[in-house]
């Protein structure tokens, strides 16, 4: 059986051989790490994002690579999933985006600061993290036996407006594509008019107070053209 | 209770419990606001409740082994404390230092990494603080006569564990070398150094309690944390997956965290070992039931849960997710709040000179506890699997998903309960002790060595 001297030289020595070997993988991670992490990227604007969202705990809440408090939704690929538009109004107000559920806090951020969160959440999004996160592998269609029911709408007739698919999409779905926070919109042409969907993007709470929908900063073109949409879809 | 200057160890304990109950009331607040029940989200939201319940479990934590070392270390050098005055002073500039940080979170002042949200200032005034206490200690063991494994063991876990805590002090650019060095921190901590402390204490628990001869204890003391440093320094590698660093972290991580349950499985058998092998009881029970829990407990909890997500190519999927969080408390528990819980449940009856361990109260603490820790760590296993496969493999709404796993959390509020009543009987007990007295002094409650 092992003697105490023997049962040491055990302890020393396995200690000092893979701290060595840890300290050599250090130094050659440390080699790569820019070109993994496109450090060429970095610019100011990441920078001060990161101590922004370092100045805020924000892993507090959220998760980034994987790390955090898992009580709000991974930011890795936030940037490609919903856009740097949606994002940037989000901000504004998290709560008025997705009224009733878990809460975020309103940091009144200005445009420059939301700017700095999103360039860095964007050069974050862009590192090689070995394929991670992983894409969804038993897709839904897959496990649904009956075909999904045939939504009609005439989607096909006109194109999606930018800011439609950068905002409204979050909450609304079109032919069955899109969030279910809001009801989905396939139809809405045949029920309002588009004075009544122009005044309602202008100021839904005027129309219906207490409402959950937020009003989203939209320029009077970019506005005719969701009304325009909108009115397409019966 | 052998030496006066033990005494300083009460108040150490006292304070753990303090911090504990407070680390239970921000528990609670996050499990309410998982369930709905945000009503406090103005005044502390979550990332606010979050930091406070991590660092008030380290804070606690290190603080049961700052007071563990100083019962020990003059009890094993067979000489007074360097210096009481200085533990003192430690103690109280500890819980300043502590308390300007958490009243800093509510006020949005933090640093933001994980675990480490303590703010810089208050880093520099962490580590003098640790610094003095190293010097006590150390002080104590070079002008003792007396040399002992355990002693050493536990004083080289102390003193890692100080230096450890500077690479998260270096600012990176880069966010993934940022997570890099913060994980020396973290994970060198608890899957390495911090188990030397673990063994160092354990082992001198089981000196005392069990009556083995100290020769025995201490060779597996060193097969024990020689097992945790060849599979937990390399283990490091199931942090450095996905954060942007080389694909062999995949392999090197993979293999050596398969490892890591063999240093807790090292740790349980030899713990479980010594028991069958004592040579008389030790009347102390509680003491010995929270030894033999925290060895048995930590191997189920670092070991086999860890171990149960930390391979590739699970971990891809559950990485980020509430298994994670599920994983984080039943290790923690077993592995460092249970030993810190029975360092205390044994040094009581010594620092007082009162037996309450014959009483039902230190077994219901136990058990209400225990079962209470498995109940949560169960609502959170079945709430991350389910999170996992409807977020990850099917790709629903992160938001619907925590709809659909709402209920779990009800669960788990219900099992905290439990383990608040466990925690409640034993800090009554802990009460109930009254001060150290000298009365007790020269004198230890039914020791076999």
């Amino acid at each position: 059986m092992l003697s105490k001297s023997q049962a040491r030289a055990f302890f020393l020595g396995g200690t000092f051989l893979f701290s060595a070997i840890f300290v050599f993988l250090t130094v050659d991670t440390l080699r790569q790490t820019d070109s993994r992490t496109n450090a060429q990227n970095i610019t100011e604007d990441v920078l001060k994002g990161k101590e922004i969202w370092e100045k805020n705990n924000c892993m507090g809440c959220h998760t980034l690579l994987g790390e955090g408090a898992y009580y709000a939704p991974d930011l890795t690929k936030v940037v490609e999933r919903r856009g740097a538009t949606w994002i940037d109004v989000f901000l504004d107000d998290p709560q008025a985006m997705f009224p009733g559920e878990r809460k975020m806090v309103k940091y009144n951020f200005t445009k420059e600061e939301k700017g700095q969160v999103i360039a860095f959440l964007d050069w974050v999004g862009k590192i090689d993290a070995n394929g991670w996160p992983p894409k969804p592998n038993i897709p839904i269609d897959s496990i649904v036996t009956s075909p999904a029911p045939q939504i009609k709408s005439n989607v096909v007739a006109l194109s999606q407006p930018e800011k439609f698919s950068q905002l409204c999409v979050a909450c609304h779905a079109v032919g069955g594509k899109g969030g279910n926070v809001g009801p989905a919109l396939d139809h809405v042409g045949s029920k309002f008019d588009s004075d009544y969907l122009n005044r309602w993007l202008s100021d839904p709470q005027a129309i219906k107070p207490g409402t959950n929908m937020p009003k989203l900063p939209l320029t009077d073109p970019e506005r005719k053209d969701i009304v325009t949409y909108l009115s397409a879809l019966k | 209770m052998r030496f006066q200057s033990q005494k300083v160890a009460y108040w150490f304990f006292a304070t753990c419990m303090l911090l504990l109950s407070l680390q239970i009331v921000y528990g609670f607040i996050m499990g309410f606001a998982r369930i709905g029940m945000d009503g406090l989200h103005d005044y502390i939201p979550f990332n606010t409740a979050r930091a406070t319940h991590t660092n008030l479990l380290v804070v606690w934590l290190l603080t049961g082994f700052m007071g563990a070392a100083y019962y020990i270390i003059p009890e094993e050098s067979d000489r007074e404390l360097y210096s009481v005055k200085l533990a003192y002073i430690q103690l109280i500039s500890w819980v300043v230092v502590g308390v300007i940080a958490i009243i800093g979170f509510h006020f949005n002042w933090w640093e933001g990494r994980k675990f480490l949200e303590i703010p810089r200032p208050l880093d520099y005034l962490v580590v003098v603080n640790v610094l003095t206490f190293l010097f006590n200690i150390a002080m104590t063991i070079w002008e003792a006569k007396k040399r002992s494994t355990t002693q050493l063991v536990l004083f080289f876990g102390l003193l890692c564990a100080a230096l450890l805590y500077l690479p998260g002090m270096i600012y990176f650019d880069n966010q993934t070398l940022d997570s890099y060095f913060r994980w020396w921190v973290v994970h060198l901590w608890v899957e390495g150094v911090w188990e030397l402390i673990m063994g160092g204490i354990l082992a001198f628990l089981l000196i005392k309690l069990t009556g083995v001869d100290r020769e025995v204890i201490e060779k597996w003391l060193y097969v024990v944390v020689g097992l945790t440093f060849l599979s937990g320094i390399l283990g490091t590698g199931h942090h450095y997956y996905w954060i942007g660093t080389p694909k062999y972290w995949l392999m090197v991580g993979g293999i050596f965290s398969a490892l890591e349950p063999l240093a807790f499985l090292g740790m349980a058998i030899w713990a479980l070992n010594m028991y069958r092998k004592k040579g008389k009881n030790h009347p102390n029970k509680i003491a010995l039931y929270w030894t033999l829990g925290s060895a048995m407990m930590s191997f189920i909890g670092a070991g086999f849960l860890g171990f149960a997500h930390t391979w590739p190519a699970v971990n891809q999927w559950t990485h980020g997710t509430l298994i994670t969080a599920m994983h984080g408390h039943l290790a923690f528990w077993g592995a460092y709040a249970m030993l810190v819980l029975a360092v205390i449940s044994y040094a009581m009856p010594n620092l007082t000179g009162r037996k309450l361990f014959t009483g039902m109260s230190g077994y219901l603490a136990f058990w209400a506890s225990n079962i209470g820790m498995l109940g949560m760590t169960g609502a959170l296993a079945v709430a991350g699997i389910a999170q996992v496969y409807l977020e990850r493999k099917l790709g629903m709404d992160f938001l619907v998903v925590q709809k659909e796993i709402e209920f779990h959390f009800v669960g788990m509020l219900l099992a905290a309960t439990l383990f608040t009543v466990g925690i409640t009987y034993f800090i009554v007990d802990f009460i109930r002790h009254g001060l150290p007295s000298n009365e007790a002094l020269g004198k230890n409650v039914g020791d076999l060595d």
